[in-house]
């Protein structure tokens, strides 16, 4: 053990990673490089960063990767010599903190127990009996809790009453939290995947596409959306956008939910968020054949409509909501069996003739409904919960770094040169007024136990 | 409406300017009652202050939005002040140190002046934005916003220690009246470790809200990243004092440059940069 801690220690990699030197300085260097990523827009095509940067500084941001800087390899590294550098640190504590924490602390002669931060010592000139030391032991423990007994140690009997030692491991639970949270990141960023789909309302999607890669991802299960819904305030302001969402396995209805921006859809694994929306027009025309026969026609935008009793296909071509005399309007394309195709505008609640062949027909816009898609981020994670215990851990560490003290309070009672001697001595490493408080209470309680005696 | 939100609100403003005054008064002069009297007019104002925050809350209920006065800069910099009052009146209470003051109320009482004066701050009350709809927002700006006003505390320190350290063995100036070096490192270290621990926690609900709300715990969004410098700066300045060399000068340039990051977490990326956090901008 100690041969190769100090083989370690001669090692002049071991000593540079093991330096807190190195810690101080990747801290800083992570944090003026991190500034990077907030300046230069990230994550956006390379036309971009060539019209609005000059080549000599596209072909810089191409090497470093500065479209991506926090997934870049230069980054990437900084975060593996930290890691690295948290690791070793640690090794190289380990041994002193097991030495602390296995350390005997009742063994301690009496004029050890002299040289704590809070002593106190109480001479009486006379034996004392075993009465009253018994007297003064049990307010003792009284008053401070558990207590450990060494019956002979320089003579006397020696108390311990120890509390909190485990608090060394505190700052080894604070450093590898640090660590977990990392290993949680690259899980995340290995196994998981993130999309994103646009959905409208009634369509039924059993696969996404991944953001990055561009690749298709199958659910293993399929999602329907039933409704899109938005809300807005008084003022105008969207106040809630809400999609109502099914889950299908095959054709089962396994689970339904209603989801805005903070209550997403989770199943089996994989998270369905509100991201977006888009209004898509339904226009609805009315047809008047030469007969007197009315037909109703639905055409959505981005789909064509076959009308098969006069053979005619009909497509959306532009959607105005009210720009025109304060009336929605719509521009119509139809095409014909022989492939001829026109176009033409329709107003709401105005007709107009559309001669095809022989035949006559009036067609008119009665109303343009709103018809929504949902744009759903679907994520799957599964280092996400890596990442919750590494928090939790942190958190953890950090209270017991900082607010768990280790406390020692002796009692040593025996005798110097004939006469009886009373030692109480204590220390904490944290937190010593309110320790000292504490123990100021004990010597009031010695004090009356003593004082009896004299 | 007299007794309405904002009438606290500005009235709080000039409290605080004139505890700031009053402060410095009894720095440079040294006189006692001064001293007391500072301490008097910024509790009164916190309580002012307080008054005020809760009649907003109170009257974005009367409007038909009803959600916690932290929803866009204005109020957020009411808060800040607010937690800046706290935590020194926490620290005067508990040091005994009234110089300290004369440091510290200038922020809160410029982050008032800046909310009730700037053109660019919106002091009207407006709904919220589905996105901020959620527990999570009060839990995350509490926690990030203890943090930053501890680093306001910790950075009046450092530049107390700076001065400080100037003045070797000049005992009557003003500046033989600021606690030693010793005490004001100590008292700068442990304001830096709160700080960051309630950094630390509001990272941390930042986190776990953003995978509610957008999901994914992490997205490098400037805000976020600006939050990451800062905690880095501030774990450097923590581990600084284990490094042998490293004096309390570097330890309190850390702990001015780490205030000023959470200044630019806090303007510079709404007003410079773009991104999720963005809603607070002008
Ligand atoms: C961002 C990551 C880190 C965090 C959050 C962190 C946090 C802390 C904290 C809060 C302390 C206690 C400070 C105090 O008692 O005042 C500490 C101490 C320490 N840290 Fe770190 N640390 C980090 C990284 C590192 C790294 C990379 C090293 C490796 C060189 C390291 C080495 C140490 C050492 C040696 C101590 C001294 C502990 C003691 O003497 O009690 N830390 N760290």
């Amino acid at each position: 053990m100690k041969a190769s801690s100090s083989s370690h220690r001669s090692n002049p990699i071991w000593r540079f990673f093991s330096s807190i030197h190195l810690a101080v300085f990747l801290l800083i260097t992570l944090a003026i490089t991190s500034i990077i990523g907030t300046v230069i827009p990230q994550g956006e095509s390379p036309q971009f960063y060539l019209e609005h940067y000059r080549y000599n500084f596209f072909l810089i941001l191409k090497t470093l990767h500065l479209n991506d800087t926090y997934h870049s390899w230069w980054y990437m590294t900084l975060l593996g010599l930290f890691s690295i550098n948290l690791i070793v640190c640690t090794l190289r504590r380990l041994p002193f903190t097991l030495k602390l924490y296995k350390r005997d602390s009742l063994s301690l002669a009496p004029d050890r127990l002299l040289k704590m931060p809070f002593k106190k010592s109480w001479k009486i000139e006379r034996c004392l009996d075993n009465i009253s030391i018994e007297r003064i032991i049990s307010g003792f423990k009284e008053s401070v809790g558990k207590v450990r007994e060494a019956p002979d140690v320089d003579g006397g009997r020696l108390f311990l009453a120890e509390k909190g030692k485990w608090s060394y491991w505190g700052i080894y639970a604070l450093h590898s939290s640090v660590l977990v949270i990392f290993v949680g990141a690259l899980v995340g960023l290995f196994l998981g995947f993130k999309g994103s789909v646009m959905l409208s309302e009634g369509k039924t999607i059993d696969s996404i596409v991944d953001r990055e890669t561009g690749v298709s991802i199958p659910l293993g299960f399929s999602v329907r959306c039933n409704h899109f819904y938005i809300s807005f305030y008084d003022n105008g302001a969207p106040k809630e956008y809400r999609s109502d969402l099914t889950i299908l396995n095959g054709k089962k209805e396994v689970l339904h939910k209603s989801i805005v921006v903070n209550n997403p859809l989770r199943y089996r694994g994989i998270t369905f968020y509100q991201a977006s929306y888009q209004a898509i027009p339904e226009a609805s025309l009315r047809i008047v054949s030469p007969d007197g026969r009315q037909t109703s026609l639905d055409i959505p935008a981005f789909q064509t409509v076959l009308w098969p009793e006069a053979r005619l296909t009909f497509g959306l071509m532009r959607y105005e909501p009210g720009n025109i005399h304060g009336r929605p309007a719509v521009q119509v394309w139809v095409e014909n069996q022989s492939g001829q195709a026109r176009a033409f505008w329709l107003l709401a609640g105005e007709e107009r003739e559309l001669n095809e062949g022989r035949n006559s027909y009036r067609v008119s816009l009665v109303d343009v409904n709103e018809h929504y898609l949902t744009g759903l981020e679907v994520k799957k994670d599964p280092g996400v919960w890596i990442v919750w215990l590494g928090f939790a851990i942190l958190v953890f560490g950090f209270g017991v770094v900082f607010w768990v003290p280790h406390q020692r309070i002796w009692l040593w009672i025996g005798h110097k040169d004939g006469k009886s001697l009373i030692i109480l001595s204590g220390q904490s490493n944290k937190n010593r007024l309110r320790f000292e408080k504490n123990i100021k209470k004990v010597e009031e309680v010695l004090d009356s136990s003593i004082g009896v005696q004299r | 409406m007299t007794f309405s939100s904002s009438y606290f609100l500005s009235l709080t403003t000039f409290i605080y300017l004139g505890a700031a005054i009053l402060y410095l008064t009894y720095w440079v002069f040294r006189l006692g009652k001064v001293g007391l009297l500072a301490t008097v007019v910024t509790t009164a104002g916190f309580i002012v202050q307080t008054t005020g925050i809760i009649l907003r809350w109170i009257e974005s209920y009367k409007l038909g939005y009803g959600h916690a006065p932290l929803s866009n800069l204005y109020e957020s910099l009411v808060f800040f002040s607010w937690v800046t009052i706290l935590v020194y009146l926490i620290v005067e209470w508990r040091v005994r140190r009234r110089v300290i003051g004369a440091f510290v109320t200038p922020f809160a009482s410029f982050a008032m002046a800046y909310a009730s004066f700037s053109p660019r701050v919106e002091d009207s009350i407006e709904p919220l934005i589905p996105a901020l709809k959620s527990n999570w927002l009060i839990i995350h700006v509490v926690t990030c916003f203890l943090g930053y006003a501890s680093f306001a505390v910790a950075c009046g320190l450092g530049i107390m220690f700076l001065v400080k350290d100037r003045s070797k063995g000049d005992p009557d100036g003003i500046l033989g009246a600021l606690p030693t070096c010793r005490v004001l490192d100590d008292l700068m270290h442990q304001t830096m470790i709160f700080g960051f621990l309630w950094l630390t926690l509001g990272i941390i609900t930042g986190s776990v809200w953003a995978n509610d709300a957008w999901g994914t715990y992490w997205s490098w969004d400037p805000k976020e990243t600006w939050s990451l410098i800062t905690w880095f700066i501030y774990a450097a300045a923590l581990h600084a004092r284990f490094v042998r060399g490293w004096t309390g000068r570097r330890i309190a340039y850390l702990s001015i440059l780490g205030f000023v990051s959470v200044i630019f977490t806090y303007f510079g990326v709404n007003f410079l940069l773009s991104g999720l956090h963005s809603y607070a901008s002008p």
